[in-house]
């Protein structure tokens, strides 16, 4: 017998730790769109941005979520320097250089992050942290719903900026057919730049949204959730963002769920399972394309 | 240079190292002999990794068949009561057996794919070690092994140093006779182009299969080594880290070669050792970092190709000032 209130807090916090892995995915899948890789690295981008609003709010005190645009800012240039002198060198050379990059990748960031910040676990105070609105028998803390409106205007931002302006119909366009769009003039190296960089910026909003419901965080918090964003692209299909969107969400519910039925440790376990099982019937991913 | 001289000069550089690796006890620093120790055994666990990528695949989570082994072998020496030299092969073939599981769920995946399910493989087994096995493994908290060369021995630290020492040099031998036969002709087949090599008659999941046992068999000896070293074995040895650690080695020292994971472990251990010595903790991962990314974009091949890439820039940069001297004329 599953209790109702403990069915809410399923869904509730299942779509708040949605919310971080869909922006988490959603970058990821934009980046592969346009460049066709994937950076196993994407995770650390999460760890910068959780970072930079916390040092943001500890120097200057304003409300964290104020900081979201900022901390995006920040981590489209460093993820716009690191398309430039790492991943460009190496595209077209080998999917497997990707994942050797990215692990030099992960090593420098989580350990200049460590030199800066320190490797101990931390965390921040939401202004709003004592504040919960009743929904049926459970309350649900008020940052969570925060978080889910943010997520929301986030991806409204990312729709109009690839629907309706210029440099994101380039975008797609590059991501739909590179020749092509290198044909009518397009030029894809500064799309692949620009796309790194917003994807990179993504997880970085995730990063905020992370510190800002008061979950503690380390420099070496990025690697798991990025995987896991990989494994919710696999099963959404490479490149689809509203797979992705669907795919975290669903993925966010799942493991809270598992947490809740069978136990905390299982937690990582279980979506790996489930990703393996699903790649032994369908070894390109339940939407990936079909084996050449 | 033609391949044979090639060949016996690769010869003699090994029998040199090998000699270097016999003598360098002599200097009877106990820290030294420690680092020298460990180095022999990241050496077999690189190979490992290596000689899966030989085959035409790839993995991030080689710390799962490095801890199964040292469980495995733990357990088998504890329970059974059988000393830790002969346990030392039954941890590997436990450790070849989980690697013929994984690898059935991996024949047909490549790539990323093979990357994520190999890396999920390592969480979930670490979960398994820590939650349903937790009465047997101990959970968390661990278990004590046994010393591979009991402590009360007298000189036990310079026997279990050439007893690895040996078991180093026999793996690296076994993978050089095993990629000189037929079999490693068929994992070249199947690296290059699997249609072509099914065309011809190899069948390529029989030899992925054997290609992630005989991994798998390397990486638990590599792990129960170390086990047996430190005398006690937590699940941390499931971590990212030990799956990333042979990977760094083999791109450093030379994907694919027999030579790169060797030369790989010994100067990244040697630098980041090193940098630790100086106090420099983090600073040594961000060295190790840069140097990969620097490998990766500049060096595909990694450090051995190193006289080759040099010869060649030398050669072009001879042939084009020859050139110009010609126009000059």
């Amino acid at each position: 017998m599953v209790q109702v209130d403990i069915l809410l807090q399923i869904v509730f916090w299942g779509l708040y730790a949605g919310c971080i892995y869909l922006l988490l995915a959603t970058g990821l899948n934009l980046i592969f769109g346009v460049m066709k890789i994937v950076n196993f690295a994407h995770g650390e981008f999460l760890m910068l941005g959780a970072y930079v609003t916390a040092a943001i709010f500890a120097v200057t005190g304003i409300n964290p979520y104020a900081v979201i645009l900022l901390t995006m800012l920040v981590i489209v240039s460093i993820g716009g320097v690191v398309e430039r002198l790492c991943f460009r060198p190496i595209l077209g050379t080998g999917k497997l250089n990707e994942i050797f990059l990215s692990i030099g990748l992960i090593y420098v960031f989580e350990n200049v992050a460590a030199l800066v910040w320190s490797d101990r676990w931390q965390s921040i105070q939401s202004p709003y942290s004592g504040i919960s609105i009743p929904v049926g028998p459970v309350a649900i803390p008020i940052d969570y719903l925060i978080i889910m409106v943010l997520t929301t205007a986030i991806l409204a931002g990312l729709y109009l900026f690839l629907e309706r302006t210029q440099m994101g119909m380039a975008v797609r366009a590059t991501s739909q057919n590179r020749r092509g769009a290198m044909l009518v003039g397009i030029d894809v190296e500064r799309m692949d730049m620009l796309s790194f960089g917003i994807g990179s910026a993504l997880a970085a909003a995730a990063g905020t949204l992370w510190v800002v419901s008061g979950q503690v965080f380390n420099p070496y918090m990025g690697s798991i959730p990025a995987i896991k964003a990989f494994a919710i692209i696999i099963l959404g299909g490479l490149g689809s963002i509203p797979g992705a969107i669907i795919g975290g969400l669903l993925y966010g519910l799942a493991e809270n769920a598992t947490a809740f039925l069978i136990g905390g440790p299982w937690k990582d376990a279980v979506s790996f399972i489930v990703l393996i099982i699903v790649l032994i019937i369908r070894p390109r991913g339940l939407f990936g394309e079909a084996e050449e | 240079m033609t391949a044979p001289e090639s060949g016996r000069r690769a010869g003699y550089a090994a029998l040199l190292v090998l000699a270097l690796a016999v003598i360098a006890p002599a200097s009877g620093d106990a820290y030294f002999l420690n680092l020298l120790l460990l180095m022999l055994i990241f050496i077999i666990f690189a190979s490992s990794w290596n000689l899966l990528a030989l085959s035409g695949q790839g993995s991030l989570g080689h710390a799962a068949f490095f801890g199964i082994g040292a469980y495995a072998s733990t357990l088998i020496a504890v329970k059974a009561g059988l000393p830790p030299l002969i346990a030392l092969p039954l941890g590997g073939a436990a450790a070849a057996g989980v690697g013929i599981l994984i690898g059935l769920t991996c024949v047909r995946l490549k790539e990323w794919f093979l990357a994520m399910v190999t890396f999920g493989f390592a969480i979930i087994t670490q979960t398994l070690v820590v939650s349903v096995l937790a009465p047997v493994t101990g959970g968390w908290d661990g278990i004590a092994s046994p010393r591979l060369v009991p402590a009360a021995i007298s000189g036990s630290s310079l026997i279990e140093y050439y007893s690895i020492l040996c078991i180093a040099a026999l793996s690296i031998l076994a993978i050089h006779a095993l990629m000189n036969s037929r079999i490693g002709l068929a994992f070249a087949a199947i690296r290059e182009n699997e249609t072509e090599a099914r065309a011809s008659g190899v069948d390529p999941v029989r030899y992925r299969l054997l290609g992630f046992a005989a991994s798998a068999f390397l990486a638990g000896i590599a792990g129960a080594l170390e086990i047996y070293h430190f005398g006690y074995v937590t699940p941390d040895i499931f971590g990212i880290d030990i799956s990333f650690l042979p990977v760094i080695y083999s791109i450093f020292g030379g994907l694919g070669t027999l030579a790169g994971p060797v030369i790989g472990t010994v100067i990244l251990t040697i630098v980041s050792e090193g940098l630790l010595d100086f106090g420099l903790t983090f600073q040594r991962f961000i060295v190790i970092g840069l140097v990969l990314i620097l490998v990766v974009i500049f060096l595909p091949r990694g450090l051995v190709s190193l006289p080759d890439e040099v010869r060649k820039r030398w050669k072009s940069r001879k042939k084009s000032e020859g050139a110009l001297q010609e126009q000059a004329k």
